[in-house]
């Protein structure tokens, strides 16, 4: 008991110096240091917020590109016409609207076809917004002028992804977090225990579509030019699954450090080796897919595992 | 008034009449047995009252409130709650975890998790699976998978208790416990209780009443004597004397 008060106290701490330490760096270090960083910040709020709906309730998003996209574009379109941290907040909120509003008939659907579905739904908006720039305004893409130095983006970044850690956190250790965990294991059988399923998938949704707004809403200052192709990329979809899946969806710092490791190993490659870079990531996560089913997490376990056997025999 | 009320219940798939009008009723206190051979309607009757489909005809009323058409979760709200004939424990929770579920959100509805782990405690305690509260629920045995299963929905709070076949697959001490546990659950609890079940000896010394299902239609009905010399259902079971 008071090994565990101490573990999360130090948790807790290293957590806190984590935060003071990420606080502190841009202001000693190069700006290509900063936007690493400020991809990491992304991945891990994007994996986050996925991990609202996809890994609390079973229901495996791919189309998280999309709200990251709508976004991007409220961004452009409202750009130099109200403040900066508004904008965010719009984007974030008409994402999270666009997801209550297709939320009732998608989450009707369960398994493989609501992957299917999302993933076609995000295609789906992709090309309504191609449409929109080719035959409505005649662009292909937007331009933003006079955006925020990199260092005031990356605060911005540092913000969302705190909060999303903190909203996952909070979810997860709540009564609304348990009816997901429930949903995830068995829909029908929450359903009998009185959990209003529909409701509490809609909420889910709608909650893990707002972050990626925000963060969409934000890497279009940092691209300063979109176009629908860029922004509602699937790869955004893809991305988040692999981050989440290599670090190991169980717990909620699994996806943390599968983004930051991702992203790290994916920039030192691309630095290095721009030729072969995707050959050699694509070699290292089916290497890691098939040694490590349940993520980087899984191999913690595995060496708890392995101490209590030694245990075990030291004691015979 | 009846705790439960079916009035000419009816639910056909397409052509297939699974339930025909079908009428019941549950007095409060009591253990009825659901009987009848493979296909006769048990499960389809009990996914009609828990609300997992809506009857095509009829009325279900449960203390006096129509509920056929709500949905599973607004009528486990009201206090009528079902177990799975092929459990359905949420395997990857502790058992703990399992059974604090049906507290946070049936009929009591705890606001908050501590508030749920001690009333969770209360029923694991009751249905003495307090030892293995830690455990996950995939390493539970058939046995303790179906006491959790029971367990869980206990800690709903319910009125009245639907156990589809909760003695299926156990051995004959399994047995005799299980059915100590659901005897306690009416007699300490206070619960109704409506069971499906196929092994004879149990749901005929449980029930104070049998309810006989033959091809969807309600065959019989009266105490463990008068059902099992009632002709039809000695019929349905055993099937119709060759007249030579």
């Amino acid at each position: 008991m008071t090994t565990s008060k101490l573990g999360k106290y130090l948790s807790g701490l290293g957590l806190l110096g984590l935060v003071i330490f990420l606080c502190v760096i841009p202001f000693y270090s190069t700006d290509y240091i900063v936007s690493v960083l400020l991809d990491i910040l992304t991945w891990i709020g994007l994996t986050q917020s996925w991990i609202i709906l996809s890994g609390f309730t079973g229901y495996i998003s791919l189309g998280h590109s999309a709200f990251f996209g709508i976004g991007a574009y409220v961004m452009a379109i409202l750009w130099l016409k109200l403040p900066y941290p508004l904008i965010i907040l719009i984007s974030a909120m008409s994402s999270m609207t666009l997801a209550f509003a297709i939320g009732f008939p998608v989450l009707r659907v369960r398994g493989p076809y609501f992957v299917i579905l999302t993933l076609g739904l995000s295609e789906f908006a992709k090309y309504i917004f191609i449409n929109y720039e080719v035959n409505v305004k005649g662009t292909v893409g937007r331009i933003l002028l006079g955006v925020p130095n990199i260092r005031t983006l990356y605060f911005s970044l540092l913000i969302i992804a705190i909060v999303t850690i903190l909203c996952a956190y909070l979810i997860k250790r709540s009564r609304f977090g348990y009816g997901l965990f429930s949903i995830k294991e068995d829909e029908d059988a929450a359903e009998s225990l009185g959990i209003d399923t529909s409701i509490y998938k809609w909420l889910a949704l709608g909650i893990s579509a707002f972050f990626p707004g925000a963060i969409g809403a934000t890497m279009a200052l940092r691209r300063t030019y979109i176009d629908p192709y860029s922004v509602f990329d699937p790869i955004v979809s893809f991305q988040i699954i692999v981050m989440a899946f290599f670090g190991g969806i169980g717990k909620l710092h699994g996806p943390v450090l599968g983004a930051c490791i991702l992203t790290l190993i994916s920039e030192f490659f691309w630095a290095r080796y721009p030729h072969y870079y995707l050959i050699i990531l694509g070699v290292i996560l089916v290497f890691i897919v098939k040694i490590m089913p349940s993520g980087i997490l899984g191999i913690f376990d595995l060496f708890g595992k392995a101490g209590k056997v030694v245990k075990f025999v030291r004691r015979k | 008034m009846a705790l439960l009320e079916c009035q000419e219940v009816t639910k056909n798939f397409g052509g297939l009449m699974a339930v025909t009008n079908v009428s019941l009723q549950l007095e409060k206190g009591e253990i009825v047995g659901l009987i009848g051979a493979n296909g006769a309607g048990k499960t389809t009757l009990f996914n009609l009252i828990s609300g997992f489909y809506p009857p095509t005809n009829g009325s279900i009323r449960f203390e006096g409130d129509e509920i056929a058409g709500l949905k599973t979760h607004d009528i486990c709200r009201k206090g009528l709650v079902r177990t799975f004939q092929l459990v359905r424990p949420f395997h990857n929770m502790t058992v703990w975890d399992n059974v604090m579920v049906g507290a946070l959100f049936g009929v009591q509805k705890c606001k908050n998790v501590s508030r749920a782990k001690e009333e969770a405690m209360k029923v694991l305690e009751f249905t003495g699976l307090h030892e293995k509260k830690e455990i996950p629920a995939k390493e539970l045995t058939i046995a303790d998978r179906k006491r959790l299963e029971v367990a869980r929905s206990l800690a709903t709070k319910p009125k009245l208790l639907l156990l589809d076949e909760v003695l299926a697959g156990l051995t004959s001490t399994e047995t005799t416990e299980a059915m100590k546990l659901v005897r306690r659950i009416r007699d300490e609890m206070g619960l109704t209780i409506f069971m499906v079940e196929h092994v004879m000896k149990a749901v005929m010394g449980l029930s104070d009443r049998l309810i006989v299902l033959h091809n969807g239609e309600k065959i019989a009905e009266g105490n463990a004597k008068e059902v099992s010399k009632n002709p039809t259902v000695i019929e349905a079971y055993l099937g119709e004397k060759l007249h030579m």
